[in-house]
């Protein structure tokens, strides 16, 4: 794989990071189901998977940036798989609804599962680390800079839908309501 | 209101990896990453009820 090759691959994995978050974005709005701390931290740590192809994308591939993403992933697992054990014995009928038979922590976990292989898979390709004299401009051109600012923006929005979520205080551990829309109303 | 905080700060990292040299997007990186794994360590208080 080239490094113009890779840093196409990285796009499309922002654009994966960005589909994710709006998944979780619509989740939340149409079923009006609100995310506990637990699916907070790992919408965080999802979010933090695309650090590693923006470095990719900005700088050129490294190892270095990949094992970043690998951290978030490895990070997002633990948090997911805590959430699934929290709600793993028979009679629970966990937290929030299920989307094709599973919670959403549980996709998490499979998500995170997925991004830790696929990031193996891809660090197996070496000819990505050296300078192919990039076909595509130094920063991926339009296709990677639009999917860098999406995931930016998603994040951002999520700053503001936690805000109002939680408040100024500490988020509750089985929210219903938004805490700062009911303190204003 | 720490999540708005870890929002916010993931979404500077990423400002700081997109514009910004790539010492303080690391930097950034690992502080978030550490608040995060506080984050996790403060809510993670409920016993697990499993039995083995």
């Amino acid at each position: 794989m080239t490094q113009s090759r890779a840093i196409t691959l990285n796009a499309i994995s922002l654009y994966a990071v960005a589909l994710v978050l709006a998944a979780a974005f619509a989740a939340q709005l149409v079923l009006h189901e609100l995310p506990c701390p637990l699916c907070l931290l790992q919408r965080i740590l999802f979010a933090m998977l695309a650090i590693g192809p923006i470095l990719n994308t900005r700088f050129g591939p490294r190892p270095s940036h990949y094992a970043l993403s690998l951290l978030a992933a490895v990070a997002g697992a633990v948090a997911s798989t805590r959430q699934v054990l929290l709600h793993i014995m028979p009679g629970d009928a966990g937290y929030g609804s299920a989307l094709l038979g599973y919670h959403y922590y549980t996709w998490a976990l499979i998500g995170f599962i997925a991004a830790i292989v696929l990031l193996a898979a891809v660090l197996l390709f070496d000819r990505q680390f050296e300078d192919d004299g990039a076909a595509l401009p130094p920063t991926g051109g339009l296709f990677a800079h639009a999917a860098v600012w999406l995931v930016i923006a998603l994040t951002s929005l999520n700053v503001i839908s936690t805000l109002l979520e939680c408040g100024f205080g500490a988020c509750a551990d089985n929210p219903t309501v938004y805490e700062l829309l009911k303190r204003f109303s | 209101m720490e999540f708005t905080l870890l929002f916010l700060a993931g979404a500077i990292v990423m400002l700081a990896a997109w514009r910004g040299s790539r010492a303080l997007a690391l930097g950034l990186y690992a502080a978030v990453m550490v608040a995060c794994a506080a984050t996790y360590l403060h809510h993670a208080t409920d016993p697990l009820k499993l039995s083995f």
